[in-house]
């Protein structure tokens, strides 16, 4: 369990920033460190160096990220969506992610293991985590990317309706990827010699992985587990298809719980193929129960990435593998 | 075995940032010397280095640095760069232009590069002086990388996604001669078909002072009279930094292509004088072995060579080293090549010189001249006996040899011969 206490050390205890008076040749170091950056995110910085309000490190923490993103890629940041991928769509090589990190470090005066750095792999992980860090809360359990097979074992849905290739989980919601075929049994009558993914599958899919998110990432209470069986759908509203799917589209689905209290979870989900919108769901509930857990849950992430069996997939990128 | 071609040539030099500039620089003798503000000190005896113009490099974070602005290069690359793997970046797109070569060309199994740098002293400090000052954890990603001996070929082989041979080459003022040979042979011996050969030095103040403790720079103030090899009043050389590339091939690509070569490389050689740890030998004999071999390796006899492009640097012993080698393999032979060293010129760019200056002579055959050895009012008496140009000479050389020295008594000759593929 040593790698357990060394890697969970920072977390579960406040840092004390603000008790270190912020001198005059403090704010010069950090105008230097962030002479790249944006001014506001200077402004944040000397803020947060001042108060220790966590408030202003999401500031500080895009801003700096932002400075090392290339300028071609750097509106993405403006629109503030925290599932952005490092990797793949800021273009954030594990170098860049160091850089990053050393930047952090200096200016928000705390200290990142590596293998806490495993499981960034958006702008909303990165905020999470450094949040966590400086509030001295727990880690939040790292996403998990789910292969079909991963999918296939835990789901009560079943193909041939099943409406999953891969999904990734995590404690703030889910992410999917579904190939429409072509195949599917039902396009032969929807519509004549005209294939359509009916509006209904859709929503069907979200809901699908609203049931996965359940299943492999919702918080639950000690020795207890949501049960496979208790899940099934009670409601949606406002659902609005904006594009019809057709054979060969591949649908990015996303969900994210909005309020959840036994009996009931309600999410808000979303369909998009490439960049278009193809569907938006503003309410889906589904009812749950809780079943008797055979094993106690792990611990909080850190523990969980130690151990070799965890069906965790660490980006690969964020794993530091310099040819030396 | 397949014949080997130079087909592309690029520079960043204190005698110009391409090949025009440095080919009117080499016929006019135009030197590229300056005073260096930074040796502009009490302490600092040595005063004048080759200045590289049109980029500054002086800070220790790439992203403070300016180049040409022809030349697009992204964070992401210049972020990992010593000084001279920017220069080398902008030779190496120059070679790429010259030799026409397209994405595909540059990037498959076939094609491999080879470099020699003496790493980046500068960044080698400041990296290091930060870790010692703030602690492992601020240690920069990119300082190793940056900093050591092989930099050149990291940031290459990755900017340029070669995919065929590579690697670096640490034999001092020698390295890219060596780097040169040894791409030769990759070639003739059917291992690759294409080979990059980069030289590349900072060439400022981290990498010319430590020169002070051997005494083996110039202390001329004048820069119109510090460098001048085979002159009797020589008194050290002068260091210069910078990038050059060549582009080799071999004879099937050159016609698959249809380009037309500079020259061939016709072979080389090496050998070692297994004397002293910088000195080199009183009478040349490594020097005299490495050219023999080179002409035993290309099948031609002494007389068959036009100019020699010297190793020369303008130090008291070593030029005189150089001249005994000389009159011991051609004079003997009853041949009497022109011989200059461009180093009155450009001043020595140590691990860059080999490349830098077979580039030279390879642009000289194709333009159709012999530079000059320039700055000699009283030829040192012990280098008589030799056939040194005081001035540029309007011949096409149709076969040239380049030797290359450095520490360790390493010494490199590589003949180049002019003719149709």
């Amino acid at each position: 369990m040593s790698e357990f206490a060394q890697s969970n050390q920072g977390a579960g205890k406040p840092l004390t920033v603000a008790n270190k008076p912020f001198a005059p040749e403090d704010e010069v170091a950090l105008r230097e460190a962030l002479k790249r950056c944006s001014p506001s995110t200077f402004e944040a910085a000397v803020q947060y160096r001042k108060t220790g309000n966590a408030e202003h490190m999401p500031a500080v923490v895009i801003g700096v990220i932002e400075r090392f993103v290339e300028p071609d890629l750097r509106a993405k940041l403006k629109d503030g969506d925290d599932d952005l991928r490092l990797i793949e769509d800021l273009g954030i090589d594990s170098l860049t992610m160091m850089e990053i990190v050393i930047l952090v470090e200096d200016v928000l005066q705390l200290t990142i293991n590596n293998d806490e750095l495993r499981n960034l792999r958006t702008v909303g992980d990165v905020k999470t985590f450094i949040d966590c860090k400086i509030r001295g809360l727990p880690l939040p359990r790292p996403t998990k990317f789910l292969p079909i097979e991963h999918i296939g074992a835990v789901m009560p849905v079943q193909p041939p309706f099943l409406f999953l290739n891969e999904a990734s989980v995590s404690s703030t919601g889910a992410n999917g990827k579904y190939k429409i075929t072509g195949q599917e049994f039902f396009l032969q009558g929807h519509f004549k010699d005209n294939p359509v993914m009916p509006a209904s599958i859709m929503l069907e899919a979200l809901g699908q992985l609203a049931v996965l998110y359940l299943l492999e990432g919702a918080p639950t209470e000690p020795g207890k587990a949501i049960g496979s069986n208790t899940i099934f759908f009670t409601g949606c509203e406002g659902v609005r298809a904006h594009r019809m799917c057709k054979p060969g589209d591949i649908l990015t689905l996303s969900i994210k719980p909005k309020r959840m209290k036994m009996p009931l979870a309600t999410f808000e989900g979303a369909i998009r193929v490439g960049q278009e919108k193809a569907v938006i769901a503003e309410d889906i509930t589904l009812t749950f129960a809780y079943v008797e857990s055979a094993v106690v849950p792990e611990p909080v992430a850190p523990a969980e990435i130690a151990a070799p069996e965890a069906p965790i997939q660490a980006a690969p990128p964020l794993r530091v593998a310099m040819n030396a | 075995m397949p014949r080997v071609f130079i087909t592309g040539l690029g520079f960043v030099t204190s005698i110009g940032n391409d090949a025009q500039a440095v080919s009117d620089s080499l016929r006019t003798m135009r030197h590229g010397f300056e005073l260096y503000p930074p040796f502009d000190r009490p302490d600092m005896a040595c005063k004048v280095i080759g200045t590289i113009k049109g980029f500054t490099t002086d800070s220790v974070d790439p992203e403070d640095w300016t180049w040409p602005q022809r030349y697009e290069i992204k964070r992401e690359t210049l972020r990992s760069m010593a000084p001279h793997g920017l220069y080398a970046h902008c030779a190496f797109l120059q070679a790429l232009a010259d030799a026409r070569l397209s994405e595909p060309d540059v990037s498959n199994r076939h094609t491999g590069l080879f470099a020699a740098s003496g790493g980046s002293p500068m960044l080698t400090y400041y990296h290091h002086d930060r870790m010692i000052k703030l602690g492992p954890a601020r240690c920069s990603p990119m300082g190793i990388v940056a900093s050591i001996v092989g930099t050149l070929n990291f940031n290459l082989v990755a900017a340029f996604k070669i995919q065929g041979a590579s690697t670096g080459f640490s034999s001092a003022c020698a390295s890219s001669a060596h780097a040169t040979g040894y791409a030769y042979d990759e070639i003739a011996l059917g291992r690759q078909k294409r080979m990059f050969v980069v030289g590349g030095e900072d060439g400022n103040r981290d990498a010319i002072m430590p020169f002070m403790g051997m005494r083996t720079l110039s202390l001329q103030t004048n820069p119109d009279l510090a460098s001048r090899p085979f002159d009797a009043a020589r008194d050290g050389f002068v260091g210069t930094g910078g990038g050059a590339v060549l582009v080799l091939e071999s004879e099937d690509e050159v016609e698959r292509r249809g380009v037309e070569p500079y020259c061939e490389v016709a072979g080389w050689g090496q050998a070692s004088d297994g004397y002293n740890v910088a000195i080199s030998h009183p009478e040349g004999t490594g020097s005299r072995f490495a050219m023999e071999n080179a002409l035993r390796s290309a099948k031609l006899e002494p007389g068959a060579v036009d100019y020699v492009n010297a190793h020369a640097t303008s130090t008291l012993i070593g030029d005189v080293s150089e001249a005994r080698a000389l009159r011991a393999v051609f004079g003997e032979a009853g041949a009497r090549p022109a011989v200059s060293s461009t180093k009155a010129l450009t001043g020595h760019g140590l691990s860059l010189a080999g490349a830098m200056e077979t580039g030279f002579s390879a642009l000289v055959m194709r333009e159709g001249f012999i530079p000059g050895s320039a700055h000699i009012s009283r030829l040192d008496p012990a280098c008589e006996g030799l056939n040194i140009l005081r001035s540029t000479e309007a011949r096409a050389p149709r076969v040239v040899m380049k030797n290359s020295s450095g520490f360790g008594g390493a010494n490199v000759a590589l003949l180049l011969r002019r003719g149709p593929a």
